[in-house]
């Protein structure tokens, strides 16, 4: 007997292989921003290496681009339908000196999307925020 | 001051801590047919936010206990809450809730992890939940 929490713990979906890696591979390529006067985040970079998918994003700054370090991305499983398909969902966590940037990246109807949860971590009293950015496929 | 992108270049919100009261009442979901989480309420108690998750079962309600939040705003520089995180430690999956209040509707997603040898995929849900007001 399977434990649960909620009636989608027991969704049959969970447990066909396939669907750890459903149209993951719709996730891949560099994206850009759809905000060109964007103060965040200017580009996203997924890739794969087997059966890793690793991700890079550039952030805007005041001299020029900065480069986030890359991690790796963990894929979920989506039980949502977006724009009638399903596809899994990634996150990933990106930690600097100062600050800890919790992200979960979706396809919606061939944008992508990522929400940013960003907690500081130096005395800066800054308030910790949430941002969500939209990135269109780079030609 | 260190920056990742130049919107973390900001002041920090003058005196106030965060006001957590818009994330407080009693959250519902939209989708009355959800397989997923009925509703939530969010309160506050000894100067922390918490919430009270009660999940969809096939015999009614699943009371999921309580997790505290962090509370996060719209920008390094505001004192308005837009946003929250929890986590639930269920033994045989842990569970992360992010939330984003987006026009005074909360987009709620799950991060769910299983733990147990059940060989489920770890998988994610994102839902709408609207703040029961009884305005209307």
């Amino acid at each position: 007997m399977l434990e649960f929490k909620q009636i989608s713990h027991l969704d049959s979906v969970l447990t066909n292989p396939a669907t750890r890696t459903l149209r993951a591979n719709d996730l891949l390529g560099r994206w850009l921003n759809t905000n060109r006067e964007t103060t965040g985040i200017a580009e996203c970079n997924i890739e794969r290496q087997g059966e890793r998918f690793m991700i890079s994003l550039v952030g805007v700054g005041s001299k020029g681009p900065i480069e986030w370090p890359r991690v790796e991305g963990k894929l979920l499983a989506n039980l949502d339908e977006e724009g009638g398909q399903r596809a899994v969902a990634v996150s990933a966590t990106f930690e600097f000196s100062f600050m800890k940037s919790e992200t979960y990246i979706r396809l919606n109807r061939g944008v992508l999307v990522v929400v940013f949860y960003n907690t500081f971590l130096d005395n800066s009293s800054r308030a910790n925020y949430v941002t969500r950015e939209f990135f269109s496929r780079s030609a | 001051m260190e920056i990742a992108q130049l919107y973390d270049l900001a002041e920090p919100p003058v005196g106030a801590e965060l006001d957590a009261s818009a994330l407080v009442g009693e959250w519902v979901n939209s989708n009355a047919d959800t397989r997923s989480i009925a509703r939530l309420t969010i309160f506050e108690s000894d100067g922390k936010l918490l919430a009270r998750v009660f999940g969809i079962g096939p015999k009614g309600l699943i009371d999921w206990g309580e997790a505290e939040l962090e509370i996060f705003s719209s920008s390094p520089s505001s004192s308005t809450p837009s946003g929250f995180t929890g986590y639930y430690d269920f033994g045989f999956a842990e569970t992360e809730i992010k939330g984003m209040i987006m026009k005074g509707l909360l987009v709620f997603a799950q991060f769910h992890r299983f733990k147990d040898d059940s060989q489920r995929a770890d998988y994610f849900v994102r839902e709408y939940f609207s703040l029961f007001h009884g305005k209307f």
